[in-house]
């Protein structure tokens, strides 16, 4: 019998894993289902805060509430915490794995999706907002090819400061190049770094998050993230796949 | 997450000397130095506006200040740090805060003998292009005035309140049970209990708005108003944002409150709407009361030179700084390399050195970062589980099994959701088993157009569960066999997870198996993966762009034919291929055998259309023209 098929998605985060490795970067697991301080409070999401509304959370009617998660930067919360624990002031990890918004779905929008959350921290001045455009240059360009650019914008997300959305300018083949919003990043506000445990006058650094199937979308062609998760082995034998 | 402020090019410039730029190079100046617009057209610039920067840029004022700092043109003026002109006091409009802390400032001013009428051109022509409705000089001018510089106001027609003695009382108070208000456009809302209210102090706190959100239609302003009592107040952004929200009535004003404009504000936005006022509908001010409990500290952050550079990994210079400061209009004294800046009133967003070091960093361009790669660290970085998982996956995927992904939503579980997308998927998924045999049904019914013929689908999943006992990572796997044989199927599983058990993972890992032992899932978390992933270098897998299948559904054809001995297969198929017509979407050899000197080869043929679900009409033809050309072959003869 002929090999199967890995799902698209492993097979990109495996792509992901392998370049993040090459800078230093592990990879970190922690719980789809989330206490609030993880997921929110810890990463300055107040309690009055449009993002923990019904319409863009899920919640459990459990007593207290968990949420599943909202985005995995609530395992690199997680990873802080270690890091204090552990007296280090060294850490770089993503952690490539399922999310979840309530919202409508269409196109472009899924209730579950992927996303590519990660942070590097060190001694104060090491991991800077320069690193950050360092290491996304790098990892587009591995990922998506050489002609690859990364530029930032001024944007706001609670527990960055300062914070940025990134763009990337695309040539997919065939078509016009053109600049494509890939994710959210910043510095990690220092109140995250002291939610954590760890002191804010050592220890700084980078965080950043993107949806993972918008980048396959990219790379690929795929018209419709709803294909990703319906369970379709169409969907994972709509490419030729070659295992090396 | 960002509100849209819509913005008039025209309007914009009225903070400028020089001649602005094109609403387009407009539009860039802004998205790379602070937000994003949305559309940029002729007169309007629509800026995405982001919480941290809302309490400032919900207006065109703090839009002009950011193409000031973007620009580096100068404004002309700034409403926001001129003298504040000092009005007379009134006992005429008496003010009561009873709720603490959900109330800032009250200021309440009485204004008499306006005519109401129909706004100036001017006035008119400015809120319509951004997209607002002219209603009548006195609404008009709150409005222009909140578009202007941010703060919201209203205006109540005095007369329909209560005078005592010629004086009016503005209460602040919480709802109590089952109070109602019905709005200014006519909707009538039941009030949440505690809900924030504007009432009239000298009608037993008759409501006459709901704070922050919308007016009482019993206090409107219309063509027979002559006493305008005029609010410019400071209320909690939060208790307006849970109002507005539970009422579902999300208001000009209420965006602006909950993103917290600053108390002092409220001062600047009375003393321009009643300047306006005058100016378009007469009438003359009696005077102000303004009740400030607790007016905030100047605020001032600091930073060095050295913390810049060390957060945005720049080599800035303090002129640099200096540079980025002055155009966006801070005044900040320098104690060696330490910058102390004095946070301008309105801009919140202003609290620590982080703050700053993001000023200067947009103001000074991103674009200006170069990048830098990070140092490389000792030891290897900790990516055993994930090797661990991903050798479970090329195990199987080398045995035949595919992998698919499914939702997490389930109809039945433990762990039920109080807000589902679907409410027939409220919990979710204790098991990867509902999703695995739906997965393993649609794949049967494929199979032909997308593996061929193959005796069996095999597939697997790596998934996530969710119990009363917590979360679980599982994997699953099922086998169905083509054209049934159950028996067969769960044989080959049994096999597979055999295999698995010795060949990789070298310990029993207590599968589960169903009752008709075609599908299994065990429990990953209970082994040692990251041992498992030490020593494993997960298998690349490279792919092509997606070729996505038809939707439609694909027919089947098959074919055998009789061959002088030794053709060979390829010399069929092309034969096959070159007749078959566009809608063969795969061929497959699935017999073959020799026979007095002859070979029989049977085919299948999988057609399909993108455009519909083909038919006979379409099939047969395709294989007649086959069939012909099979037989036209010397020796050849289809049977």
């Amino acid at each position: 019998m002929p090999p199967g098929r890995l799902h698209p998605l492993t097979a990109d985060i495996r792509e992901i894993a392998r370049i993040f490795a090459t800078m230093g970067f592990g990879i970190a697991y922690g719980p789809e289902l989330e206490d609030e301080w993880h997921n929110f409070d810890a990463l300055r999401v107040p309690a009055d805060h449009p993002a923990r509304d019904m319409q863009d959370t899920f919640w459990t009617n459990e007593e207290p509430r968990r949420a599943p998660r909202t985005h995995t930067t609530s395992v690199s919360v997680r990873c802080l915490e270690d890091m204090a624990k552990e007296g280090k002031t060294e850490g770089r990890m993503i952690i490539p794995s399922k999310v979840f918004r309530n919202e409508a779905t269409d196109s472009t929008h899924e209730a579950q999706f992927y996303q590519l959350d990660g942070f590097a921290v060190g001694p104060v001045g090491s991991v800077t907002l320069a690193h950050l455009k360092g290491t996304f240059d790098r990892f587009y360009r591995e990922y998506l090819g050489e002609g690859v650019q990364v530029r930032f914008r001024p944007s706001f997300f609670p527990f960055v400061e300062p914070g940025v959305e990134m763009d990337v300018w695309y040539e997919a083949p065939g078509k016009e190049g053109r600049w494509l919003e890939v994710g959210g990043a910043g510095m990690l506000h220092p109140d995250v770094i002291q939610n954590a445990g760890l002191d804010p006058k050592e220890v700084a650094g980078f965080a950043f998050g993107g949806g993972i199937e918008r980048l396959l979308m990219i790379k690929y062609g795929i018209p419709d993230v709803r294909a990703f998760h319906n369970g379709d082995i169409r969907f994972v034998y709509g490419f030729d796949q070659s295992l090396t | 997450m960002a509100i849209s402020m819509k913005t008039s090019r025209k309007w914009l410039q009225g903070y400028f000397e020089k001649e602005l730029p094109a609403a387009e190079a407009i539009a860039d100046a802004l998205t790379f130095s602070v937000a994003e617009v949305e559309e940029a057209k002729g007169d309007l610039i629509d800026v995405n506006i982001l919480p941290d920067r809302a309490a400032y840029m919900l207006s065109h004022r703090g839009v002009a200040m950011e193409i000031s700092a973007a620009l580096d043109l100068p404004l002309s003026h700034d409403p926001l740090k001129e003298t504040l002109p000092t009005f007379p006091e009134t006992d005429r409009v008496l003010v009561t805060l009873d709720e603490d802390g959900k109330c800032a400032r009250y200021i309440g001013a009485l204004i008499e003998g306006v005519k109401v009428g129909p706004s100036p051109d001017w006035l008119k022509e400015a809120l319509e292009a951004v997209g607002q409705r002219s209603i009548n000089n006195v609404v008009d001018a709150t409005n222009y005035v909140m578009l202007d510089i941010g703060q919201p106001l209203h205006a109540f027609d005095a007369a329909k309140l209560t005078a005592r003695e010629g004086g009016y009382a503005i209460t602040v108070r919480a709802s109590e049970a089952e109070e109602s208000i019905t709005t200014l456009t006519g909707e009538t809302y039941a009030l949440p209990e505690g809900t924030l209210l504007i009432a009239d102090g000298n009608a037993d706190g008759r409501p006459l708005g709901i704070a922050g959100v919308k007016g009482s239609i019993e206090a409107a302003v219309t063509e027979k108003t002559v006493d305008l009592l005029i609010e410019a107040a400071s209320f909690g952004g939060t208790a307006v944002r849970k109002t507005a929200q539970a009422l579902k009535l999300f208001t000009d004003a209420s965006s602006r409150f909950q993103n917290k404009p600053s108390p002092a504000l409220a001062g600047y936005g009375m003393a321009h709407v009643i300047e306006l006022i005058l100016k378009v509908a007469g009438g003359k001010l009696v005077g102000v009361t303004d009740v400030f409990p607790n007016p905030p500290e100047p605020r001032t952050a600091s930073v060095s030179l050295a913390r810049i550079n060390e957060i945005l990994g720049a080599s800035f210079a303090a002129d640099d700084v200096r540079g980025a400061f002055n155009r966006l209009g801070f005044s900040y004294t320098e104690v060696e390399d330490t910058f102390i800046v004095l946070a301008p009133f309105e801009r919140n967003d202003i609290e620590i050195a982080e703050d700053l070091a993001e000023e200067v960093g947009r103001s000074l361009g991103y674009d200006a970062l170069e990048s830098k790669e990070l140092a490389l660290l000792e030891g290897v970085p900790a990516q055993e589980r994930f090797r661990g998982i991903e050798a479970v996956r090329d195990f199987l995927v080398e045995r035949g099994f595919s992998e698919i992904s499914t939702p997490s939503f389930a109809s039945e579980g433990e762990i039920e959701l109080a807000n589902p997308l679907q409410s027939d998927r409220p919990y979710l998924r204790a098991s990867l088993i509902a999703n695995l045999k739906d997965a393993l049904t649609r794949a049967a019914g494929v199979a032909p157009r997308v593996l061929g013929p193959a005796p069996f689908v095999k597939l697997f999943e790596v998934g996530t569960v969710f119990t009363k006992h917590g979360e679980a990572l599982l994997l699953s796997m099922g086998v169905v066999a083509i054209g049934g044989k159950p028996a067969q199927a769960a044989e080959a599983l049994k096999e597979n997870v055999a295999a698995l058990e010795q060949d990789l993972l070298q310990i029993p890992a207590a599968a589960h198996f169903t009752l008709d032992g075609q599908m299994m899932e065990l429990n990953l978390g209970k082994l040692n993966l990251e041992k498992l992933g030490e020593e494993y270098a997960p298998i690349s897998a490279h792919m092509n762009a997606y070729t996505p299948f038809s939707l439609y559904p694909s027919a089947l054809r098959d074919i055998a034919v009789w061959t002088l001995e030794g053709t060979e297969e390829s010399e069929v198929a092309n034969a096959i291929v070159s007749q078959a017509g566009d809608h063969l979407a795969r061929i497959d050899l699935f017999d073959r055998f020799e026979k007095d000197g002859r070979t029989s080869y049977a085919f299948r043929l999988v057609f399909e259309s993108r455009e519909r679900t083909l038919a006979d009409t379409d099939l047969d033809p395709a294989m007649e023209r086959v069939t012909d050309t099979l037989n036209k072959k010397e020796g050849w003869e289809v049977r």
